[in-house]
């Protein structure tokens, strides 16, 4: 992947040759990917291939251990979990992570509120807020469920208010982690039109997942990891249509 | 920066380590007798921990929580030696035995009798014997368990006549069991119908041997009162385990429940042990005379070697039993994961069950250990069960290595510290020490894979 | 708002009475509020006022105590079991300072006394819990859970030696008499009337800061790191600083409630601040609920009346009262953890 410095700027976020290493096994090996600046990029590969680690070394979850993110410029060696909002990054689990024990209002409302460490204590919820949240909530479908705690909720539901989490943070990328995994097809058609939503808002999404179906129909780019290394990158469609990819990891 | 340990950090606390280490060995060298002396009287310390921080490590490597339990458990052994040893002992000083206590805990077996009883022998012979005779049969075996433990708890000064047979029938079965699990690792087989044959012949001579030996020789009730105590407090802890901790694992996946419980468990226990025997300290005599044996200019109390030498035949045994027996391989089963397990057909319930018992049993002989070297009192099970829970965590989490190391470093540590501090300075010295360890190798030294 | 847990189903009690007996949620949380204030008030009525107002001052101290743990155990998710070291942190502060008794130590010689009003050692107090917590709590940040628990009781521990060792401030197991009433200008607040309004002032002020910080954006934070520290950090809110502050605030409260105990029974020895108070505190803000100001309140007062109602227990021995309290708090822990992970009035389940 050669680029001459003008198309880099096309790119919102790339990494140089990061690893990661767990125990004698690298999930993440060296590993040089491009990011295109707006629209839907899909990662997949086979299990283990290292698509979630990547997630969590761009969000911050895990520390990097070899290797350089840029990110719309600037070049990286280490992220921060609590500086990715700043990086203009924000993320989903693979296996839902809610705020379980407070209401899924409070969940939204947590992402909205002041990131300054004093003013948060004299900080009230404001109708603006307020507003926001229930925007954000109505979106996803759930505002009638808003004093529920988030517990309580059924995984689709779940899986919508982490998704719609992710939204109310106003950020440029959006690292979604296998976002359509075990969803019933009502639920399946809701997170798609947020996706497009967010599309035509000019933001960057990255998904993971295993449906190549839906991979086909919402991502622009694919990229493919085997090993944790790179296999194939590029349009959906050029990828798709080579017959390694189609016969070797993506099944007929 | 303060989630992440940078390798200055670990530079940092290698060369305090270095420091610590250099400064011992310097005084060790300058003045050897007195190192000889503190090293000694760490290692018999350490084994009183290491003792309870095994007991720990077991219960945690399988079902990951840390059974707080143990705090009085450790008190409970300790006050069983006193209950049935004081009166002759310490010249009718203490009048203690109460028919309450012993209705109580004879109620405690009998249940957990019945439990046992029910949860390996129901499953076992249902087929072949009416399900109503067998219950009938169990109950009365667990109300006949119940009633000869209240009667050993009410004679206590005929303890050798009541519970010696019993303690020689445990032996003689452990015998028995060892031969063909020797034979087995060495042949491989179950071997032939005359090899088992002789190891029950073998086991059987030895039980009558100690049987009769035990009944004639009344010397022998301190020991006898030793296994009575670890026995009681093991079944306590497994009553408490069947009768709370499975439910609580059942609603909820989280540690801190059974944490929070076992502490509620530990308050209630301490404060019974207060109601019944006062909460003053009381004597428990060095069983083999306080005159001290003087060895390379150290003075070294008998007991104290004994007491190291419990701690490495207790951790080796139980180290056998789970590294060559099926009931190691489904222990350790468990702790990888106790889904598969289950699924295998290991009864995880039975296998956790004894693993609590053992586990309790550990730190009531850490308890009675620990009371006989200095004194006994209702909450010395907190400090004692503190200083074993350190021993595991430092030593490594969930590593049984790691607990005997964990429990004997500590030992010498606080030792070595109070050479220079006054004495009473050896459990900040401990805690310190802990967090400061803790901040560096969060997982202990040998942690477990 | 500050509305108290269970109380909106009184209403529809009222309405339909036969709601009462159905055992839902909203109805264990009435049934516990109302049993506990009622019996506070049988309690007033049979021993008259002045035993109602030595239970006032008793009960603001220990709602103080336990409001400003329930902070960290219930909204921060931090088990910590060592509060009972700030707690003894404050009232050695305020002892030392006011205490006007000379007190001579073979090995150290005389001690100095301060004799400082007891409103101007009270701050001080705050301040020293507050600063030993901050360091402290940088050394805590780094464990959670059970290992949490642990390195608490640690802390518990080694203040309670150094209460015990530390002679030539402390003066170790002879205690600190003499310490300073509270007073304003010339007004001394001597009676145990002044002392119960003392005492629930500062109640007042530790609620106020309490509820203040748990309904602002910043408790909100608190509540998401103790759900999950991680997903909180992804979005932006540096838990490591999170915790430090709400740990040092608690501390800071604890520290005043210490100062007031110390001064409202003018003696103080290192066994008012032993290992097994520290468990004792922790399960009264488990038993009142946890992360409701409103629980912590109702826990305390719980735990008062326990103490004074088995003291009338015929069948029960004066020297087994404390012991009989341990029981039942114990065996209300473990019932607790069994049916009702999250306390009587509780919001959030261990």
């Amino acid at each position: 992947m050669s680029e001459s410095p003008g198309q880099r700027d096309n790119y919102i976020l790339e990494t140089l040759d990061i690893s990661k290493h767990f125990g004698g096994v690298s999930a993440v090996d060296g590993l040089s990917i491009s990011i295109p600046r707006r629209g839907v990029t899909s990662i997949v590969g086979p299990n283990g291939s290292g698509k979630s680690t990547l997630i969590n070394l761009l969000s911050g979850t895990l520390p990097l251990d070899e290797g350089i993110v840029v990110i719309d410029g600037k070049r990286l060696r280490t992220i921060h979990a609590y500086e990715t909002p700043d990086h203009s990054i924000t993320r989903t689990f693979q296996e839902v992570r809610l705020f379980d024990q407070i209401s899924v209002l409070d969940n939204i409302l947590v992402v909205l509120t002041t990131r300054k460490f004093w003013a948060a204590v004299f900080e009230r919820t404001n109708r603006q807020y307020r507003a926001r949240a229930q925007e954000i909530l109505e979106q996803v479908g759930m505002w009638e469920k808003r004093d529920a705690l988030a517990m309580d909720l059924s995984y689709g539901q779940r899986k919508l208010l982490e998704i719609g989490r992710a939204m109310a943070l106003n950020v440029n990328i959006y690292l979604l982690d296998e976002p359509f995994a075990g969803l019933f097809p009502q639920m399946l058609e809701r997170v798609k039109v947020l996706l497009k939503g967010m599309r035509e808002q000019g933001r960057t999404i990255i998904f993971v997942s295993h449906n190549m179906e839906i991979v086909r129909e919402m991502a622009d780019h694919l990229i493919v990891l085997d090993g944790g290394k790179l296999l194939l990158a590029g349009e959906v469609e050029d990828v798709l249509n080579q017959p390694e990819v189609i016969s070797a990891y993506l099944g007929t | 920066m303060l989630n992440y340990f940078s390798r200055k950090e670990r530079l940092i606390a290698f060369l305090l380590v270095a420091i610590v280490l250099i400064y011992i060995g310097w005084r060790s060298i300058s003045s050897p007798e007195q190192a000889m002396q503190f090293g000694f009287n760490g290692l018999s310390v350490g084994a009183v921990y290491a003792l309870m921080a095994i007991g720990f490590t077991l219960v945690y490597s399988t079902v990951w929580f840390f059974d707080l339990y143990y705090g009085a458990a450790a008190a409970l052994g300790a006050y069983g030696v006193f209950y049935l040893r004081s009166q002759e002992w310490l010249g009718g000083q203490y009048q203690v035995n109460t028919p309450v206590v012993n209705i109580i805990l004879a109620l405690v077996v009998a249940g957990v009798a019945a439990w046992v009883l029910h949860a390996i022998l129901y499953s076992r012979l249902r087929e072949r014997v009416d399900p109503t005779t067998l219950r009938i049969v169990g109950g009365l075996l667990a109300i006949a368990l119940g009633a000869y433990t209240g009667l050993v708890l009410t004679f206590p000064s005929h303890l050798h006549v009541t519970f010696g047979p019993v303690a020689a029938l445990i032996v003689g079965v452990a015998a028995i069991w060892g031969l063909r699990l020797l034979f087995e690792r060495l042949n491989g087989g179950r071997g032939h119908l005359a090899f088992q044959a002789i190891a029950v012949l073998i086991g059987a001579a030895l039980a009558i041997y100690i049987g009769i030996f035990l009944v004639n020789s009344p010397g022998s009730k301190l020991y006898l009162s030793w296994a009575v105590s670890c026995l009681i407090a093991g079944t306590v802890g497994l009553a408490l385990y069947r009768g709370l901790y499975v439910r609580m694992r059942q609603r909820s996946r989280s540690p801190l429940i059974m944490l929070v419980a076992s502490l509620g468990i530990l308050l209630a226990l301490t404060a019974c042990i207060s109601i019944v025997f006062q909460s003053a300290p009381r004597p428990l005599p060095d069983p083999f005379g306080s005159v001290p044996w003087t060895i390379g200019g150290a003075n070294i109390k008998g007991f104290n070697f004994f007491a190291i030498g419990v701690a490495i035949v207790g951790f080796l045994a139980l180290l056998s039993v789970l590294k060559w027996t099926s009931f190691g391989r489904a222990v350790r089963a468990i702790g990888d994961d106790e889904e598969v397990a289950r699924v295998v057909g290991i009864n995880t319930t039975v296998i956790i069950a004894i693993v609590f018992f053992v586990g309790a049993a550990f730190a009531a002989m850490a308890g009675i250990l620990s009371g006989h070297d200095t004194a006994i009192q209702p909450r010395m099970g907190l400090l004692l069960m503190l200083k074993g829970w350190i021993a595991s965590v430092v030593g490594g989490i969930g590593n049984l290595y790691g607990a005997i190391l964990g429990g004997f470093m500590l030992g010498l540590i606080e030792q070595f510290a109070i050479w220079d501090l006054a004495g009473e300075w050896k459990d900040v010295v401990a805690f310190g020490l802990l967090i400061l360890f803790l901040s560096f190798w969060p997982r202990g030294l040998l942690p477990r894979k | 708002m500050m509305r108290p847990p269970g109380w909106q189903r009184i209403t529809t009690v009222l309405r339909n009475p036969r709601e009462a007996l159905t055992l839902s949620r909203g109805n264990i949380e009435l049934w516990a509020n109302l049993l506990i204030i009622l019996c506070a008030l049988v309690f007033m009525v049979l021993k008259g006022a002045t035993f109602a107002v030595t239970l006032g001052t008793v009960f603001g101290i220990w709602a103080m105590l336990s409001i400003s743990l329930n902070l960290v155990v219930g909204y921060t998710g931090l088990l910590s079991v060592g509060h009972i070291g700030f707690f003894g942190l404050g009232a050695y502060t305020v002892a030392i300072l006011t205490s006007t008794t000379a007190y001579e130590n073979l090995r150290t010689g005389e001690i100095p006394t301060f004799g400082w009003p007891f409103f101007a050692a009270l701050p001080v107090a705050v301040l020293v819990a507050g600063l030993v917590a901050l360091l402290v709590g940088i050394a805590f940040n780094r464990f959670r859970d059970d290992i949490y628990v642990l390195v608490s009781f640690g802390f518990a521990i080694i203040s309670f030696n150094v209460f015990l060792n530390f002679r030539a401030l402390t003066r170790g197991a002879f205690g600190i008499h003499d310490v300073a009433r509270p007073q304003i200008g010339n007004w001394v607040f001597d009676t145990e009337l002044e002392l119960m309004l003392v005492s629930l002032v500062l109640l007042a002020i530790v609620v106020g800061i309490s509820w203040f910080i748990v309904s602002s954006s910043f408790g909100r934070v608190l509540k998401a790191i103790r759900e999950d520290e991680q997903v909180a950090e992804v979005f932006g809110y540096r838990a490591t600083h999170y915790k430090l502050a709400v740990w040092v605030i608690s501390a800071m409260m604890t520290g005043l409630a210490g100062g007031m105990f110390s001064s409202w029974t003018t003696f103080i020895d290192p066994n008012s601040f032993i290992l097994l108070e520290s468990i004792l505190l922790v399960s009264i803000v488990i038993l009142g609920g946890l992360a409701t100001i409103w629980g912590s309140l109702l826990g305390a007062l719980a735990f008062v009346l326990l103490e004074e109602g088995m003291r009338f227990l015929p069948f029960l021995p004066q020297e087994y009262v404390g012991q009989a309290r341990q029981v039942v708090l114990g065996v209300l822990l473990v019932v607790l953890m069994m049916f009702r992970p999250q306390g009587l009035v509780g919001r959030f389940k261990l």
